[in-house]
């Protein structure tokens, strides 16, 4: 019984010269997986234009219905995105996103991507709603805000011809 | 197996077809799809895009006996030609061996798609189409994947070249396929759009003025199998996957066509759901697949946010906003104490459920109600009317139709279509009119009488038939003997019966003309013959038969001395201001409105009623089917439906009525109306296989039109159907007072500035201002050019109107479009002031 | 108005096909329009539509359709390269560059003062001699064969100062 004792006390005493393995959160933070998908965030080309062009297509790929999309028409005078539609509104449900990525595949313009944040917290559910301003990534510094007021003929292929920023 | 009918192989399948009948269509009949873009089963076939590219083997014949040739065993021996054909130009015959989806027949629709992509962009993520497009789905079927064209090789045209405002072309969609045109052309005969240039620059364009200007332009977006032509309306506006669909009846004019109201929840609307596009919904027998683009966009009325949303009550003088116990209990109340002398006016665009209603509550409470109208016919369109079995689709040769006393375009497009094809089918269409209308183009016959001498002209026809030497002196205008001849010959005949240039009295007086016409010629009391009434409003026809009458005296007359009035679905004050001053100041007045009215502003008490999307009913057209509309969308407000106001109301003050559901209400009709006997939702709700297939799987087919899977509803029989003897009667017309000066006659402009109208941006800027049509001769005498201002006096008061000069209008004549606020509901005398111009004006 | 200079002649031209296809008219007419101006105006398509009860985008597609109808104004001359494979193959298409350089414009522009405009034109039937162009302007149509840089330059001198004297 007393050999049994000293066992135990015994792999307690050699544990507390190891080296701890978790991590001090919120102070320290465990790096994640190049690939993990964390929230959503909405990119931008290099000239500030967004690349969501508001079709839709992440919606009605998401398993768990998270992601609402209102489009309409840009102008050139108040112009988001090349091309001639654009996101007014668009919003994900953190509550139900499962983050399985399908929107990220579904977007044929790269437009969302899941990122490496995973600090989601609400209070209340309707905060749990990212909404566009929420989710668009900021312009860079070469960029212009949108919507921008454009030379007429100037974005009007469906398929961009525009840096990506680097 | 008759000679008609010819057997043929198809894919392996034995079937047996009519003769003649294009391969496309025998295959689809059968269930075998083959893939189509240019062609369409209401037009004609073209053979442009080369879609359908079939193996065809033909039994070789002796040329002597014309017998088969068979082989060793017996067989036919068939041959195939070297090249793929195309089925929806080839018409089918015996013995036939034909190969749809062979590996050579595969391989060539292959390369077709291949062929239309070299120069189709990748929209398909912002294409309205996507999702619902031909081009998309089909290629998914028999697309190559990879193109040997070069990208690069790609044309770029314009994105977006408005067509009108209403119908927005992108031209690098186009795949050239002429649906379009050949629609406006052959369905519709409004050649607005046409090809230009030549080869790969091929582009449709527009030179008519507004652009794409055809009441039907919208049908040509459903039509485009590709996303080249969308509306405006709709542009970018949603997915078609993520709208949901209810079915409706359109709510414009008495036709009762069948749409699909798309809707989808809208953070911009709060997060209730909207309407984000009418579709039509197909009934072969009421509108095919089309629907008019008053139908189409003139829908927004309903969302406005002007709608009333609350119920209000009088307070000191103002309209106070309050709840809907004290809005009923006050109006009970108001009703309990000056009641004595009630007078309920209903309007024609209220369902049969709301009027049946109207009729049990103002009938309980021993006042009078009445349908806010003038135009005559709903008793006899009971006696005979048209009746199950008939559809103008199946009048032709051999049928006439008479079109009198309507401007059947501008009145109920989808009729005008129907009509139009039947005449080009080969019945004979007799257009009686006292001014040009766009029908005459394809009447046999046309006769033209004096504004107001309808009735007498159908008299004068009349005595061609019967040989009544009485009716001698009718027998005056052209074209009378003729058409009385073809009307008698004919093996069925309609006729339609409007009300232009017609008050109440000679309404009454040419119905029963038109009655007696059609009896002495025995066309009634069977199908595909009989009367149908052109009526201003959607459910006129429903107002009539749920009890509800227009006024005997004129209705100014009808509003004095009493001391309360119960309106629906009118606004008898706004139609005519002067009305106020014939209703006594202490009147207790009930209004339920969708908007705030001028009635509204005279009310007690206002009660916000439910638009048709918001609510379900039925409505009875004017070919007196009854369909059945449903909720599409959340009440607006606090609304309800007019029927359940009347219900509450009902309760307060004893009158026993359904309160329920509108099926509940329709069961009552059922009980109490005669002809409704068999009526309820659950037979309402039927359907029936049609042709063309479309909508779903058969999109590239037939088009984007809705397959009706809710209900194509019912037509009530008529009486002379049911065995019931037809009397006729006529009356001699009264001496005409041989009047001076010139009467003003109202014409009904499909882009009215009525309520529902009004709110819809889109249709604003092709509704324009109202322009009084003068003759020649009356501009002459007054010195009038195009354009110029005039005043216009009649019953009291003064209203100004550029003038358009018209020299089919005779002397004495002048036309105004049917508007609100004017008080001008029939013909009447007027007086014309040309407007000086200022002396600033002059000088500038 | 077409109707208040050449009320004859569109009598004339009318009078030449039976009353129930007299739409048979329209190509005279839009000659005559063209003659009259250079190019068809949408008032002159308007006009002949009503004159032959045509729809105007009946008339007007015909313009497309055609390619010897103009929409648009030109210069006084046409001169129309041909540049089909055979006088492309004897350099026609380097001619054409070399004339627009000297003219200063593009294919398909009007020179500032007006005179000419150029255009590559599908087959004159004149292959043997190409490179060549037509010249469409005062005194009807004009072949010029076997055309080089100097021989154009002297022919366009030619017209310039003949319409100088003039």
């Amino acid at each position: 019984m007393l050999a049994a004792l000293l066992k135990g006390l015994w792999t307690t005493l050699r544990s507390m010269f190891e080296p701890p393995v978790t991590y001090q959160y919120p102070e320290v933070k465990r790096p994640v997986r190049d690939r993990y998908k964390g929230r959503h965030y909405l990119q931008r080309y290099d000239n500030g234009l967004e690349k969501c062009i508001g079709c839709s297509l992440c919606a009605v790929a998401c398993p768990a219905d998270a992601i609402f999309v209102e489009s309409s028409e840009n102008t050139d005078e108040n112009r988001y995105s090349p091309g001639e539609r654009y996101a007014s509104t668009y919003e994900i449900n953190m509550l139900r996103c499962i983050f399985c990525g399908y929107c990220e595949d579904a977007c044929p313009t790269e437009a969302i991507v899941l990122g490496h944040n995973y600090e989601l917290s609400f209070t209340n559910r309707r905060d749990a709603i990212y909404t566009k301003d929420m989710l668009i990534n900021p312009v860079s510094i070469a960029g212009q805000p949108t919507p921008m007021k454009v030379e007429a003929g100037q974005f009007d292929r469906a398929i961009p011809e525009m840096e990506d920023p680097k | 197996m008759s000679s008609s009918q010819v057997k043929l192989m198809i894919d392996g399948n034995t079937l047996e077809a009519p003769r003649g009948m294009l391969l496309v269509d025998a295959a689809l009949r059968a269930g075998i799809d083959v893939p189509v873009f240019c062609y369409h089963p209401k037009m004609e076939p073209v053979g442009m895009c080369r879609m359908c590219l079939v193996e065809i083997g033909r039994p070789s014949r002796d040329r002597q006996s014309g017998e088969f040739l068979l082989d060793e065993n017996d067989q036919p021996i068939i041959n195939f030609g070297p090249n793929l054909e195309t089925a929806c130009t080839t018409r089918i015959d015996e013995g036939w061996v034909v190969y749809i989806n062979s590996e050579r027949a595969l391989e060539g629709q292959k390369q077709i798609v291949e062929f239309l992509l070299t120069s189709h962009p990748l929209d398909c993520p912002v294409c309205d189409k996507g999702g619902e497009c031909p081009l998309q789905d089909l290629t998914m079927l028999h697309g190559p994947g990879i193109s040997r064209f070069s990208f690069h090789d790609k044309m770029n045209s314009l994105k977006r070249v408005a067509l009108g405002e209403l119908i927005i072309l992108d031209r690098e969609r186009c795949i050239q396929c002429a649906r379009c045109i050949r629609f406006q052309e052959e369905i519709v005969d409004d050649p607005v759009i046409e090809f230009s240039n030549r080869g790969r620059s091929l582009e449709i364009v527009t030179f008519s003025e507004p652009g794409f200007d055809s009441y039907f332009s919208g049908n040509t977006t459903d039509i485009c199998p590709v996303g080249a032509l969308t509306t405006s309306d709709f542009r970018f506006g949603s997915r078609p996957w993520e709208l949901n669909a209810a079915a409706s009846i359109c709510p414009h004019c008495p036709v009762g066509c069948n749409i699909i109201l798309n809707t989808r929840r809208e953070v911009k609307m709060g997060g209730s759901e909207i309407v984000k596009r009418v579709l039509p919904r197909q009934n072969e027998m009421i509108n095919e697949i089309w629907i008019c683009d008053k139908g189409r966009f003139a829908y927004s009325y309903a969302m406005d946010s002007e709608r009333l949303s609350q119920p209000m009550i009088r307070v000191g003088g103002e309209l106070e906003e309050t709840s809907w116990d004290n809005a009923l209990k006050v109006a009970a109340e108001g009703l309990k104490q000056s009641g004595a002398n009630l007078l309920g006016l209903a309007g024609g665009r209220a369902s049969n459920e709301d009027l049946y209603n109207f009729k049990q509550l103002i009938q309980g409470l021993d006042g009078v109600s009445m349908l806010n109208d003038f135009m005559a016919g709903g008793k006899q369109n009971q006696q005979i009317g048209l009746g199950p079995g008939s559809n103008l689709g199946d009048l032709g040769v051999g049928d006439a139709i008479v079109v009198i006393a309507s401007d059947l375009l501008e009145e109920a497009p989808i009729w005008w279509l129907r009509v139009k094809q039947a005449a080009e089918r080969g019945a004979k269409l007799i257009v009686a009119n006292a001014r040009f209308t766009k029908l005459e183009k394809y009447s046999a016959h046309t006769v033209r009488y004096s504004f107001g001498d309808a009735p007498e002209t159908v008299l004068g026809m009349l005595h061609y038939v019967t040989g009544d030497s009485s009716l001698n002196k009718y027998a005056k205008v052209d074209g009378q003997e003729e058409s009385a001849r073809i009307i008698k010959e004919a093996t069925n005949a309609v006729l339609f019966m409007g009300s232009e240039g017609s008050d109440s009295e000679s309404s009454k007086r040419l119905v029963q003309a038109c009655g007696s016409l059609l009896a002495a010629t025995e066309h009634i009391g069977k199908a595909n013959n009989g009367l149908i009434p052109v009526w201003l409003k959607n459910n006129t026809q429903g107002a009539w038969d749920m009890g509800l009458t227009p006024p005997e005296k004129h209705l100014a007359e009808e509003f004095r001395d009493r001391t309360a009035l119960y309106l629906m679905a009118c606004d008898p004050f706004g139609d005519n201001p002067e009305m106020l001053q014939e209703l006594p100041q202490d009147a207790f007045v009930i209004v339920q409105e969708l908007f705030h009215t001028p009635s509204v502003d005279r009310a007690d008490v206002v009660f916000p009623a439910q638009s048709f999307i918001e609510r379900d009913g039925t409505l009875t057209s004017g070919e007196r089917v009854v369909q059945l509309f449903y909720p599409a969308v959340s009440p607006h407000g606090e609304s309800l439906p007019d029927w359940k106001i009347l219900a509450r109301i009902g309760a307060l003050l004893g009158v026993a009525m359904e309160s329920t559901s509108a099926a509940g209400v329709m069961n009552r009709i059922a009980e109490d109306i005669e002809d409704y006997g068999e009526i309820h939702y659950r037979e309402l709700m039927n359907r029936e296989d049609q042709w063309p297939p479309v909508g779903g799987k058969q999109i590239y087919f037939g088009g984007t039109a809705y397959e009706n899977s809710q209900g194509i509803g019912i037509r009530l029989s008529s009486r002379a159907q049911r065995g019931e003897a037809y009397e006729p009667v006529w009356k001699e017309s009264p001496k005409k007072p041989k009047g001076e000066g010139i009467r003003i006659v109202p014409i009904v402009k499909l882009y009215d500035q009525g309520t529902t109208v009004l709110p819809s941006l889109l249709l604003a800027q092709r509704i324009g201002q109202p322009e009084l049509v003068i003759g020649q001769e009356d501009a002459d005498r007054l010195l009038l050019q195009n354009g110029a201002q005039v005043e216009v006096q009649w019953n009291g008061t003064a209203h100004q109107f550029p003038v358009a000069i018209d020299n089919d209008i005779p002397e004495g004549i002048v036309l105004l479009p049917r508007n609100r606020q004017l008080g001008l509901e029939m013909p009447m005398a007027c007086n014309l002031t040309p407007v000086k111009p200022t002396s600033k004006e002059k000088g500038e | 108005m077409l109707q208040d200079n050449h009320a004859t002649e569109i009598a004339q031209i009318l009078e030449r096909y039976p009353q129930a296809s007299k739409r048979a008219a329209v190509m005279p007419l839009l000659f005559l329009a063209q003659r009259e101006v250079g190019f068809i105006s949408r008032d002159a398509i308007n006009e002949i539509a009503g004159l032959l009860d045509l729809d105007p985008t009946d008339v007007g597609s015909l313009i497309g359709y055609y390619t010897l109808f103009y929409d648009k104004p030109g210069g006084k001359y046409r001169i129309q390269i041909c540049t089909d494979l055979p006088c492309a193959l004897r350099g026609a298409e380097k001619f054409s560059h070399e004339v627009c350089e000297m003219l200063n414009i593009q294919v398909g522009e009007t020179t500032e003062d007006g005179f000419f405009t150029l255009e590559e034109v599908m087959c004159l039937a004149a292959c043997d001699r190409a490179p060549l162009f037509q010249v469409q302007g005062k005194g009807g149509i004009q072949y010029h064969e076997n055309m080089t840089l100097e021989s154009t330059t002297a022919f366009i001198e030619s017209i310039r100062e003949q319409d100088a004297n003039e």
